[in-house]
């Protein structure tokens, strides 16, 4: 049991030290994000990885809980930090309705139904002016004082963000971990290695896709309030694009399917990787994410993670072949 | 009252009947034999029993309780397993892994599952692979995974579909041992094959199919005699 805690316990500890060892509030912008996508990631690779099923609609749902979080604070006064878990809880009800019909359809079919439910989603959001005010979108201008342990919170800072980025990130991490090791995760990989034999053996298939989209939505749905409770600003194009599922499915891909660590490490590369080409090339780093994709998944089809993982428990079995000779 | 009971039993394909007012009986602890030739709709009488397809009509019935409209993971609930005729291994988990998920259908918690596998391994003779991906067994370890695997699902009906296909004449005899074994732990088989060896020397009974239609229905010593199924084997002139 500690030996599996352990990692968990630097994890945090190494994340509780980042506000204090780095000053540049850019270098704490990126730790943010990194954050933020390893979330996205996480809650891609519950459906994508573990289950095999590839949804290409996730920023959908990463969206309508961006719209939950700024609508309930600017519309009802709900500050952000209670928006949030009501965002991934609207984006989990979204996603239920969606997962009952679209489960009934496999492999490509499921695919292209998320990819027809995103665009629906868009257009609602771009015509439903009364609600989500169109094109335009939201924007926050103050956000609500807070008290924490006798000092206000400072919201001009990024550290308090930080932490609430940190937190989403561990508890996405966590939540993978828990499923990998529940009954749910090993119908999952059953369901991703041959759907008709996991019903074979008595595995509810729609119903442990559905639960399974609900949880990942709920996870991309409070990534969602995040952004719009960092950013401040919600519209159509920032937080329902199709690049936005694109850069989850990266992400996920990259870092190691079906992975725990995964999200975390394809984030930090896409992070990194997306900001530095950014710079040069304001418009054209999908080029670059496509082009590294196809590298991935030519050389390291098991993502970094992955590989990375197989190589240590290679060394470790052949550490204890020469202690036993 | 026989353990499973089918009344009736049809399935259209487009104009194609696969199976016509087919009615049959499984008893406790029997092992029926499903025989026809190629095409006569056996593998298809699998997939209605188990809710892989929905009949054109009739009835399914096991220990009194209608099974049709229920998808295949209830009918693997209330107590049907099958096997496919190309195997099914869940190819990317280890052999115990493929029978543990087996039976989380009766274990909640993942150590009980892995122990009922485990004791399933050791009955079928596959513990030595517990550790072998299943994608990496040769053909009769791969015929008894996926025995294990049903199995598992502790069920009190077993479809088992060619089981003994491609497998030697030895193997075949270890497969057919197999088979009564796990009739004798108070599992009904119903046991769809080519080999006839197989069938002759283990069924109770044996149901013959032909164009979806039962043609005879007997011992297996006496239906292999009747001119029905002659002529559906070898053509009329023989008959």
């Amino acid at each position: 049991m500690t030996r599996q805690l352990a990692p968990w316990l630097a994890g945090a500890l190494l994340l509780a030290a980042v506000p204090a060892l780095v000053e540049s509030p850019f270098a704490i912008h990126v730790c943010i994000l990194v954050l933020m996508w390893t979330a996205l990631g996480a809650a891609w690779n519950l459906l994508g990885g573990f289950a095999g099923q590839v949804s290409f609609g996730h920023a959908s749902l990463f969206g309508v809980g961006a719209y939950t979080t700024i609508i309930l604070y600017l519309r009802a006064g709900v500050a952000p930090w209670w928006g949030m878990p009501a965002g991934g809880l609207a984006a989990a009800l979204v996603s239920l309705p969606v997962g009952l019909l679209c489960f009934r359809l496999r492999g490509p079919y499921f695919s292209l139904a998320t990819l027809a439910v995103s665009e629906l989603v868009k257009l609602v959001a771009l015509n439903w002016e009364s609600v989500t005010n169109g094109p335009v979108g939201y924007l926050i201008t103050a956000l609500p004082p807070l008290r924490l342990f006798g000092h206000a919170v400072d919201w001009e800072s990024k550290t308090p963000f930080y932490v609430v980025a940190a937190a989403l990130a561990l508890a996405a991490l966590a939540a993978t971990a828990l499923l990998r090791r529940a009954r749910l995760g090993a119908y999952l990989v059953a369901i991703r290695e041959d759907e008709e034999a996991a019903e074979a053996v008595g595995i509810d298939t729609v119903r442990a896709k559905v639960l399974t989209l609900a949880l990942s939505a709920f996870v991309a749905g409070t990534a969602g309030g995040f952004y719009a409770f960092y950013f401040r600003y919600v519209d159509p194009d920032a937080v329902l694009g199709l690049s936005l599922s694109m850069e989850m499915v990266f992400i996920a891909v990259v870092g190691g399917l079906g992975t725990v660590g995964g999200p975390l490490v394809g984030a930090v590369f896409l992070t990194t990787v997306g900001e530095a080409v950014r710079e040069r090339f304001p418009s054209g780093h999908l080029v670059f994410y496509g082009l590294f994709m196809m590298l991935v998944i030519r050389f390291l089809p098991e993502g970094i993670w992955g590989r990375a993982r197989r190589l240590a428990t290679g060394l470790q079995e052949r550490a204890l072949r020469h202690g036993a000779a | 009252m026989a353990l499973l009971e089918v009344e009736g039993l049809t399935r259209h394909f487009g104009g194609l009947r696969a199976v016509a007012d087919l009615s049959f009986a499984l008893r406790e602890g029997e092992i029926l034999g499903l025989i026809g030739p190629n095409g006569a709709g056996k593998t298809t009488v699998f997939h209605l029993v188990t809710g892989f397809l929905r009949p054109s009509a009739g009835e399914i019935r096991l220990a009194g309780r209608s099974l049709v409209g229920l998808r295949p993971h209830a009918v693997a609930r209330r107590g049907i397993a099958r096997t496919f005729q190309i195997v099914k291994p869940f190819p990317g988990l280890t052999v115990k892994e493929n029978v543990a998920l087996a039976a989380f259908l009766r274990h909640r918690a993942r150590r009980d599952a892995e122990a009922a596998a485990a004791e399933v391994l050791e009955r079928l003779e596959l513990s030595h692979r517990s550790g072998t991906l299943a994608s990496q067994l040769n053909l009769m370890d791969q015929k008894r995974l996926e025995m294990a695997k049903a199995l598992a699902t502790r069920p009190r009906v077993l479809l088992l579909d060619e089981p003994m296909g491609g497998l030697n004449p030895a193997e075949v005899d270890v497969a057919s041992g197999m088979v009564e074994r796990i009739r004798e732990g108070g599992v009904a088989v119903i046991l769809v094959e080519h080999v006839m060896k197989a069938i002759m020397r283990i069924s109770d009974r044996v149901l013959v199919v032909n164009q979806g239609q039962k043609i005879a229905e007997g011992p297996p010593a006496a239906v292999v005699q009747e001119p029905a199924v002659l002529a559906a084997y070898f053509g009329k002139r023989v008959a």
